[in-house]
């Protein structure tokens, strides 16, 4: 199925090293956002977007407040959202899962964890909203 | 006239009162030691709360060098990234022509092995077959594609080797914020200084701000242990979350 990608993390290194793990993964269809804030308002305005990779440190709104945002939305609720951030405490891990997130990688990432985690998501959501 | 039991008073309350003299007199030099510790120690306060306070005024410097620093390393970073996505462009370029070549040289040998049963030259089929064998370059033209192989993954692992960079951000970041809440519990201890008693205070842990954009726990690893910890707590609590809640995640 094809795959549009919102990137979302106020680091620009970290987008850019996102965007480039899914060109080499095959995927060439993706938008960034800085925040959670600028991540919804693009969500908004392209209904395209079917996956989203989000940070959790974020400035304006988290990572996981974004989820707690799409997940309230009528809409976009069923949105897959992978979560990529540098938390990988248990206490971390289980209020993202309170929040919905389908699935969570710890930084450094691979390519590969990225893969592995997103086939994850698509083979149990089935992908998109 | 006094009685005798009356100068037997007297004679007491001027033995009590010589008594305190006696101890006023040792007393004296402590009293005047004490006033000297004074003199020499108000100046040497003085310089304290000098020194506290151009300790703190320094520190908006110190974060601002911090946070240069973390600009610097985000745009060396962006430059390194500039340069790997050309080299990868180029290395897919010379992947892909050599493929090309690869691929014209599977059809020369092709061509020219049909080219024998069409030629009625005597040793025809040996002289060709050893001029293939002699100049074929399919060999060279797949190890030079591995090679090339090799050299794109390795490209890979520089990038994801430059997230240190996002972490390493989270870390000054959080030595930022523990330098700022330093120099605000130093601001405050100079006002103490200057106007009321010090409190004592024992709780020396750093509240991190509501919402902070960072995480002080960044850590970098190319180990692959944290991440199996993480699926492992994350499975484990998908599978005591209830069904109804399992169905509504992926439904």
């Amino acid at each position: 199925m094809n795959l549009k990608f919102l990137i979302v993390d106020d680091s620009q290194t970290m987008r850019r090293i996102v965007a480039n793990s899914l060109k080499n993964l095959g995927y060439e269809d993706f938008v960034e956002a800085g925040d959670g804030k600028e991540a919804l308002v693009k969500l908004a305005a392209d209904d395209k977007i079917n996956f989203v990779i989000t940070d959790w440190n974020m400035p304006v709104l988290s990572g996981l407040e974004l989820i707690k945002a799409i997940r309230s939305d009528e809409k976009m609720g069923k949105l897959p959202v992978l979560m990529v951030t540098t938390r990988g405490v248990k206490e971390d891990i289980i209020e993202a899962l309170k929040a919905k997130v389908n699935n969570y990688v710890v930084k450094p990432f691979t390519p590969a964890i990225l893969r592995e985690k997103i086939d994850q998501i698509i083979a149990n959501t089935g992908g998109g909203n | 006239m006094m009685s005798s039991d009356n100068i037997s008073q007297l004679f007491s309350k001027l033995n009590d009162l010589k008594k305190v003299f006696s101890y006023g007199e040792k007393l004296i030099p402590i009293l005047n030691s004490l006033g000297e510790f004074m003199k020499d120690t108000v100046p040497l306060l003085e310089n304290i709360n000098k020194s506290i306070a151009e300790s703190t005024s320094k520190i908006p410097k110190a974060t601002n060098q911090i946070q240069s620093v973390t600009s610097a390393t985000e745009m060396a970073t962006t430059e390194i990234l500039d340069l790997v996505d050309s080299l990868n462009a180029d290395l897919s370029d010379i992947e892909k022509t050599m493929l090309d070549v690869l691929n014209k040289e599977v059809d020369k040998k092709e061509f020219l092995l049909n080219l024998i049963p069409m030629l009625n030259v005597k040793n025809a089929e040996t002289f060709i077959k050893d001029f293939l064998i002699k100049n074929s370059s399919s060999e060279r033209l797949g190890e030079l594609l591995l090679q090339i192989g090799k050299m794109k993954t390795d490209s890979n692992s520089i990038t994801i080797s430059l997230q240190v960079q996002d972490i390493t951000a989270q870390q000054l970041a959080t030595v930022n914020h523990l330098i700022e809440s330093v120099q605000e519990r130093l601001s405050s201890l100079i006002a103490d200084l200057d106007n009321n008693p010090i409190p004592e205070e024992h709780d020396t842990k750093v509240n991190l701000p509501a919402g902070a954009s960072f995480d002080p726990n960044a850590r970098y690893s190319r180990s692959e242990v944290p991440q199996q910890e993480v699926d492992s707590i994350f499975n484990k609590e998908m599978q005591t979350a209830s069904q109804d809640e399992i169905d509504k995640l992926f439904n």
